[in-house]
C-alpha cells in the first residue's frame, strides 16, 4: 500500500472528528443536541409561517406588480444573506487560520498551506451557512408552496444555495488573506476608519430607504413602489450573484425555460468555484507569510487603566461593602475590555431602536394603533430573550471560570457568599440598565400609553433580576471548573439546563405580567371589550410575576451559595 | 542540520532576535537557554517555519525554510510548550493522522504506532478521546506523535512541564538515545539541570542576541566559574544585562 494524499488525510480527519463529535454529543450532551435541533426547527417553522402568511396576503391582494415585489424581496434577501456570509466567513476564517492552536500545529507540519486553508474554508462556510438554511430555505419553500411552483423547484433549492455560498465565502477568504498579508502596521486604525465609512454609508442608505418606503406606503402607486425597490439596485444589479439566485429561482418557479434556470445556476457555480480556486491559490502563496505577519505585527501594547465607567459601576453598587464592590468592578472591567462580549448587544439595540423609529414614522401614516401594542409586546419579548441569551453567555460561566484561579479570590478577605453576591449585583445592574433603557426607550418612541410603559418596565426589571439570580445561582450550583473556554461551558449540559430554565422563566413572567394588557388592547380593538381605562384583571399577573421573579432570584442563589461553600479547590 | 545565518526578527519596531548565527550538526543535542522574552520561542518558530526571519536565512537539513519549507518540515517534529491535540480524536486516531500527514507507508505506520504506544505507555488511554487526558497524558501522546515518523530534527519547547519524575527520567533517556541514533535534538528549557545533564552544547540567548554558545565546560571557562550551569547562566546573563549580581539584587529586594 502507498501513502495517501493530503486531501484524503484531511477528509478523513474531518469525518472522524464529525463522527466522534456526534457520538460524544449523543452520549454526554443529548439534551444540548435536541435543544439545538429543536431551536433551529422552531426558528425555521416561525420564518416559514411568517413568510407563507406574507406570500398568501400578497397573492390574495390587489397590489400591482406582485412578481416585481417578490423578485425585489428575494434580491434583498439573498443580498443580505450574502453580505452576512461575507462577514461571518471572514471572521471565522481569521480566527481559525490565524488565531487557533490548530493552525499553529498544522503549519509546523508538512501540511500544504492550501490544504489547511481548504479544510478551514469548508468548516467556515458550513458553519456560517446555517443561517441561510434556517432563515432562507423556509422563505423559499413557503414561496414555492403558496405560489404553486413545479416540483423540480424544490430539489433545485440546495443546488442554488450551495453554489451561492461559495462566492461570498471565497471573496471574504481572499480579502482576509490579502489584508493580513499586506496590512499596514496600524491595522486597528485602518479597521476603525473602514468601519466608520461603512457605517456612514449604511446610515445614508437606511435614511434614503426609510424615506422611499414611507412614500411607497403613503402614495400606494407603482412609481413610488419602483422608487422604493430602486433603493436596492445594488442587489438587483445583473452582475450581482444575489440577482442570479433570484432569476434562477423565479424561472424555476414559473417553470418556463430550462435555459432560464440553468444559466443562473451555471453562473453561480462557475463563479463560485473560480473564486474558490483563486482563494486556494492565494492561500498557497500568501497564507504562511500572512500568518508570520499577523503573529509578528501589531503596534505597541495598549496600556489599560481604570476609567470613568469603572467608577460609575462602583457607584451603581454603592450598597455593597468595599471588597464586594472591588469584585464587581473586576468583573465589569473584564467585560468591557472584550468588545466581542458587548458589541452584539450594541448592534441589537441600535437595530431595534431603528426599527421602532421607522415603525413610528409609518404608524403616523395609516397603520392602526393596535400595532403599537403588538410591536411593544414583541419588543419586550425580544429584549427578554436577548437578556436571557446574554446572561447565559456571559454571567453563567463566571463562577466556573474562577475555578482555576480561585486561590486568588480564596486568599482575599471575602467570603464565598460575598463573591456570589458580587456577581449577582454585577449581572443585575447591567441587565436592568440594558433592559430598562431598551424597553422604555423603544416604547416612548412607539408612543405606547404610560400604563403600558410602566407594566413593561416592571416586567423587564423582574426578568433581569430573576435571570441574574438564575444564572449566578445555577452557575455556582452546576460549575465546570475543568473548562477554561466560556463558550464550551455555555453549551455544556449545565449551560443548556440554565438556558432552558431561563427561557421558561422569561416565557412565564412575560405571559403573566405583560400579556393580559395586550389581550385587553386586542379585544378592545376588535370591539369585543369596551373600556376607557384598562380593567383590573390586566394587573392581576403583576404581583404573581414579581413573586415568581423573587423565587427565581433567591432559590438558585441560595442553592449556589451552599454549593460553593462546599466546593474544595 | 540547522543553520541560522545573520537571522533577525522584528515585531513592529521591537527586535526579538538580532543577528543570530548558529550551526547545529546532525545528532547533536543542543540546549537553548534564556530568560523569559529573550527570543527562544521566536527562534524555534523560525526553525519550524511558523515565522520567517525579517533578515537572514534559516536552513534545516539543507532546505531554506522560506523557499522549501514543506520539504524541510518533513524532517522536523515540533513539540511546543502548550501542545495541540484534536479533542475529538483518540490518541490512536491522532497518531494515525500524524502518520498520514507525514505520508508514511501504512504497514510501517502501524508498526511505528505500536512502538511509540509501547514506548510512551499509552495503552491504557490510546482509545479514549484526548479531551479527557491529563496534561501528562497529553504530553506523552504529543511526544509519541512527534517521534512516530522518525524525524531528523526534534524541537522541544519546555518538554518536561507537567510530567512526573518517572516520565522526566524516561524522557531524558529517550532524548539522549535519539541523539545517539543521529536525530538532532533542539531543546529549549528553563530546567538547567536537564540541560547540564543532557546537552552536547548550550546556547544562551538574551534580549534577542546569542551571548554564549559552547559545551557546559566551555561556558564554565568563559564565565570563569566552577559552579553549576545555573551559576554560569546567572553570571552570563547578568553580565549581558550590564548589571551586577542579579541573585544578590533579588536577595536584597526580598530581604
Amino acid at each position: 500500500m502507498t501513502a495517501i494524499d493530503q486531501a484524503t488525510v484531511f477528509r478523513r480527519l474531518r469525518r472522524t472528528l464529525a463522527v466522534n463529535g456526534l457520538r460524544a454529543m449523543f452520549e454526554t450532551s443529548r439534551l444540548r443536541l435536541y435543544t439545538m435541533i429543536g431551536t433551529s426547527a422552531l426558528v425555521a417553522a416561525f420564518v416559514f409561517g411568517l413568510a407563507a402568511f406574507g406570500f398568501l396576503e400578497l397573492f390574495g391582494s390587489r397590489i400591482p406588480a406582485k412578481g416585481l415585489i417578490v423578485a425585489g424581496l428575494f434580491d434583498l434577501m439573498f443580498f443580505t444573506l450574502g453580505t452576512m456570509l461575507l462577514f461571518s466567513t471572514g471572521i471565522i476564517l481569521y480566527a481559525s487560520l490565524f488565531a487557533s492552536p490548530e493552525a499553529r500545529f498544522l503549519l509546523a507540519t508538512p501540511a500544504r498551506a492550501d490544504r489547511i486553508f481548504a479544510m478551514k474554508f469548508q468548516d467556515a462556510v458550513l458553519f456560517s451557512s446555517w443561517g441561510f438554511v434556517v432563515l432562507g430555505m423556509p422563505v423559499l419553500v413557503a414561496y414555492g408552496l403558496t405560489a404553486g411552483v413545479p416540483a423540480y423547484y424544490y430539489p433545485l433549492l440546495p443546488l442554488f444555495l450551495f453554489g451561492f455560498v461559495l462566492l461570498p465565502g471565497s471573496v471574504s477568504a481572499i480579502a482576509c488573506l490579502l489584508f493580513l498579508r499586506y496590512m499596514p502596521r496600524s491595522r486597528k486604525q485602518v479597521i476603525a476608519v473602514a468601519g466608520a465609512i461603512l457605517l456612514a454609508l449604511l446610515a445614508y442608505w437606511i435614511a434614503r430607504t426609510t424615506s422611499a418606503s414611507r412614500a411607497a406606503l403613503l402614495e400606494n402607486n407603482r412609481d413610488a413602489l419602483e422608487s422604493f425597490i430602486g433603493q436596492f439596485k445594488l442587489a438587483r444589479n445583473p452582475l450581482a450573484p444575489s440577482h442570479w439566485m433570484t432569476n434562477g429561482l423565479m424561472e424555476a418557479a414559473r417553470g418556463e425555460t430550462v435555459r432560464g434556470v440553468l444559466l443562473p445556476l451555471a453562473l453561480l457555480w462557475s463563479n463560485g468555484l473560480l473564486a474558490y480556486l483563486l482563494a486556494a491559490l492565494a492561500a498557497r502563496r500568501l497564507y504562511r507569510t500572512a500568518f508570520d505577519r499577523s503573529a509578528g505585527g501589531g503596534g505597541r501594547a495598549k496600556r489599560y487603566r481604570g476609567n470613568l465607567l469603572d467608577r460609575a459601576m462602583e457607584w451603581l453598587v454603592f450598597y455593597l461593602d468595599r471588597p464586594t464592590r472591588v469584585l464587581v468592578v473586576k468583573d465589569f472591567r473584564t467585560f468591557r475590555r472584550d468588545p466581542a462580549q458587548w458589541a452584539i448587544l450594541v448592534i441589537f439595540a441600535a437595530l431595534m431602536l431603528l426599527g421602532v423609529r421607522n415603525f413610528n414614522l409609518f404608524s403616523s401614516a395609516d397603520i392602526q394603533g393596535i400595532d403599537r401594542y403588538i410591536i411593544g409586546f414583541v419588543n419586550l419579548a425580544g429584549i427578554s430573550v436577548l437578556l436571557c441569551a446574554g446572561l447565559s453567555r456571559f454571567i453563567f460561566p463566571l463562577i466556573s471560570l474562577e475555578g482555576r484561579k480561585f486561590w486568588i479570590l480564596g486568599l482575599m478577605p471575602v467570603s464565598r457568599r460575598q463573591i456570589l453576591v458580587g456577581k449577582f449585583a454585577f449581572a443585575a445592574t447591567g441587565a436592568i440598565l440594558i433592559g430598562l433603557t431598551l424597553v422604555v426607550g423603544s416604547e416612548l418612541l412607539l408612543g405606547l400609553p404610560i400604563e403600558g410603559v410602566l407594566v413593561h418596565a416592571l416586567t423587564i426589571v423582574t426578568v433581569a433580576l430573576g435571570l441574574s439570580g438564575l444564572n449566578v445561582g445555577l452557575g455556582a450550583y452546576l460549575p465546570n471548573f475543568r473548562e477554561t473556554d466560556p463558550s464550551k461551558i455555555v453549551v455544556g449540559f449545565s449551560g443548556t439546563v440554565n438556558m432552558v430554565t431561563g427561557l421558561g422563566f422569561v416565557l412565564a413572567v412575560v405571559a403573566m405580567m405583560a400579556l393580559p394588557m395586550h389581550v385587553a388592547a386586542t379585544l378592545r380593538h376588535f370591539k369585543t371589550l369596551d373600556f376607557s381605562a384598562f380593567p383590573w384583571w390586566v394587573y392581576l399577573g403583576l404581583p404573581l410575576g414579581v413573586v415568581l421573579g423573587a423565587v427565581a432570584t433567591l432559590l438558585p442563589l441560595r442553592a449556589g451559595a451552599r454549593s460553593l461553600e462546599r466546593v474544595e479547590f | 542540520m540547522i543553520e541560522l545565518l545573520d537571522v533577525e526578527k522584528k515585531y513592529g519596531t521591537k527586535v526579538a532576535v538580532c543577528k543570530l548565527n548558529l550551526n547545529i550538526r546532525a545528532g547533536e543535542l543542543f540546549a537553548f537557554l534564556g530568560p523569559n522574552g529573550a527570543g527562544k520561542t521566536t527562534t524555534i518558530k523560525m526553525i519550524c517555519g511558523l515565522l520567517f526571519p525579517t533578515a537572514g536565512t534559516v536552513r534545516v537539513g539543507g532546505f531554506d525554510m522560506k523557499q522549501s519549507g514543506d520539504e524541510a518540515r518533513k524532517l522536523i517534529s515540533y513539540v511546543p510548550d502548550q501542545p495541540f491535540l484534536y479533542e475529538k480524536l483518540t490518541g490512536r486516531e491522532f497518531l494515525q493522522f500524524t502518520a498520514d500527514l507525514y505520508a508514511m507507508e501504512p504497514d510501517h505506520a502501524r508498526r511505528r504506532m505500536e512502538t511509540v504506544i509501547e514506548l510512551f505507555h499509552l495503552h491504557d488511554f490510546a482509545d479514549t478521546l484526548t479531551e479527557r487526558y491529563s496534561h501528562g497524558m497529553r504530553q506523552r501522546t504529543v511526544f509519541a506523535a512527534a517521534l512516530l515518523h522518525e524525524p531528523k530534527l526534534l524541537i522541544a519547547d519546555e518538554p518536561t512541564v507537567g510530567l512526573d519524575p518517572k516520565s522526566i527520567r524516561e524522557l531524558k533517556v529517550l532524548l539522549r538515545n535519539l541523539a545517539k541514533g543521529g536525530t538532532t535534538v533542539f531543546l529549549s528549557t528553563h530546567t538547567l539541570d536537564i540541560a547540564e545533564e543532557l546537552a552536547d552544547r548550550v546556547g544562551v540567548i538574551h534580549d534577542g542576541e546569542l551571548i554564549a554558545c559552547d559545551t557546559v565546560e566551555g561556558l564554565r571557562r568563559k564565565a570563569d566559574t566552577d559552579g553549576t550551569l545555573e551559576d554560569v547562566f546567572m553570571k552570563i546573563t547578568d553580565e549581558a544585562a550590564g548589571g551586577s549580581d542579579g541573585g544578590a539584587r533579588l536577595a536584597e529586594a526580598t530581604a
